[in-house]
């Protein structure tokens, strides 16, 4: 084989492949590995960082979630609250006003029925005095005779009686 | 003519340009070449990328080198532990040499360094020593506590030293040859079958040179596998040497 027959080239290549070794590890060493052994340990780093920063911005953001699912609460109560509150007026007010209402419906009715009463004596009365004129008239006129001052009135007043009577079944 | 047929004639070296100094015969050659385009165009790809500052949103190229130095750190730290950072230039760039030096081999017309005993085995010597400094200087006299296998009776400990000793010493050997060996086979297979494919008539030759681009294909996994075999095992001879057992 002629790496055990060359024995002459033994010298240089044991000699430039310790040199170049040695030379290479000089190079590697000083400016070949540094770069990239850096840049991986600040990436190691900012990897870590970013880790640690991610699993803090997590955990105040479940705090933050807290606070809010709290003040979310009690913001809904208060909502809730207030809408008793403005239904609890409003119910009052409807009431009130229904009330009011009806106190006044109560009242025009009232005044109304005694206006109708009123009128209906005014007009019963007036009816007595032309029925009274006119069943006098009548009668004088069919009879032909004076009657006395006291008979006269009792017929009148029955007259008027029967009068009303017939008016109120018709009515 | 029949040396140039031997499918071992391209492991043959020859001078382009030759250097004596005193009586050492320092001549460039094709392999020593090859060595340097290897190691030129790693260094290369790490300059691509360190240039202009390695990006914090990494490339394809950056990619890769990111993963290889970190595939070593971790080996480092697995083999030798935490004080293995230490020793990371050294394994990375031992690494990257083996892997340039198998690769560049690959290319038709070049060499690997790494088919030569001589070159494997100084490494794997350069490789012992230093562990033996690393576990003298790091644990004094306590150090050849290495050779008694904890849980060895006390009795047993004149037959265990000589075994240890030689398993020490088998270390670089198995270092050098494993790499040498693997490199040597392979571009020994490679050879044989593209002189079969053009020496055989046209009607079978292409199958010879067919498996030639199938082996090449393997071969590059064995290049890479190897430089990772030599490198772990360096990290475990010296990781041996710093926790002992």
């Amino acid at each position: 084989m002629p790496q055990f027959e060359q024995v002459s080239v033994f010298s240089s290549l044991i000699f430039w492949s310790v040199i170049s070794f040695v030379a290479l590890l000089f190079l590697l060493k000083k400016f070949a590995f540094p770069p990239i052994l850096e840049i991986l340990e600040v990436r190691e780093k900012k990897i870590r960082d970013d880790i640690e920063g991610a699993a803090n911005i997590k955990q105040e953001a479940e705090k933050l979630k807290v606070e809010f699912d709290l003040q979310l609460k009690t913001a809904h109560e208060k909502a809730n609250d207030i809408v008793q509150l403005a239904h609890d007026a409003s119910k009052k007010e409807t009431e009130k006003a229904l009330q009011d209402t009806q106190g006044k419906v109560r009242q025009m009715i009232k005044e109304a029925e005694h206006e109708i009463q009123v009128s209906r004596n005014k007009l019963l009365s007036e009816i007595r005095g032309y029925t009274a004129a006119l069943t006098i008239a009548s009668t004088e006129r069919i009879l032909k005779k004076t009657l006395d001052e006291k008979e006269h009135t009792r017929i009148v007043d029955e007259t008027i009686e029967e009068v009303i009577r017939e008016l109120e079944k018709k009515a | 003519m029949a040396d140039k047929e031997s499918p071992l004639h391209h492991f043959e070296l020859h001078p382009i340009i030759d250097i004596h100094l005193g009586g050492l015969d320092l001549s460039i050659n094709k392999a020593i070449i090859a060595m340097w385009i290897g190691m030129a165009v790693v260094y290369g790809l790490f300059m691509v990328v360190g240039k202009n500052g390695a990006s914090m949103i990494p490339g394809k190229l950056q990619s890769m080198l990111e993963m290889s130095l970190e595939f070593i750190k971790g080996m480092v730290k697995e083999f030798i532990g935490d004080e293995g950072m230490k020793y990371f230039n050294f394994v990375g760039t031992l690494f990257f040499f083996i892997l340039c030096c198998n690769l560049i081999g690959l290319i038709p017309g070049s060499y690997t360094i790494t088919s030569q005993l001589v070159v494997t085995g100084t490494f794997a010597v350069i490789i012992f020593v230093m562990t033996l400094i690393i576990g003298i200087s790091k644990h004094g006299g306590h150090f050849f506590s290495i050779l008694v296998p904890p849980g060895v009776p006390k009795i047993m400990i004149p037959v265990m030293v000589p075994i240890e000793i030689i398993s020490m010493l088998a270390r670089p050997i198995s270092l050098s040859v494993r790499l040498f060996a693997n490199m040597t086979a392979g571009h020994t297979v490679l050879a044989v079958l593209f002189g079969l494919g053009l020496s055989a008539p046209m009607w079978i030759g292409w199958l010879p040179l067919g498996f030639t681009v199938i082996i090449n294909g393997l071969e590059i996994a064995i290049a890479v596998i190897q430089a990772y075999i030599f490198t772990t095992l360096t990290c475990v001879y010296i990781g041996d040497v710093i926790k002992l057992h």
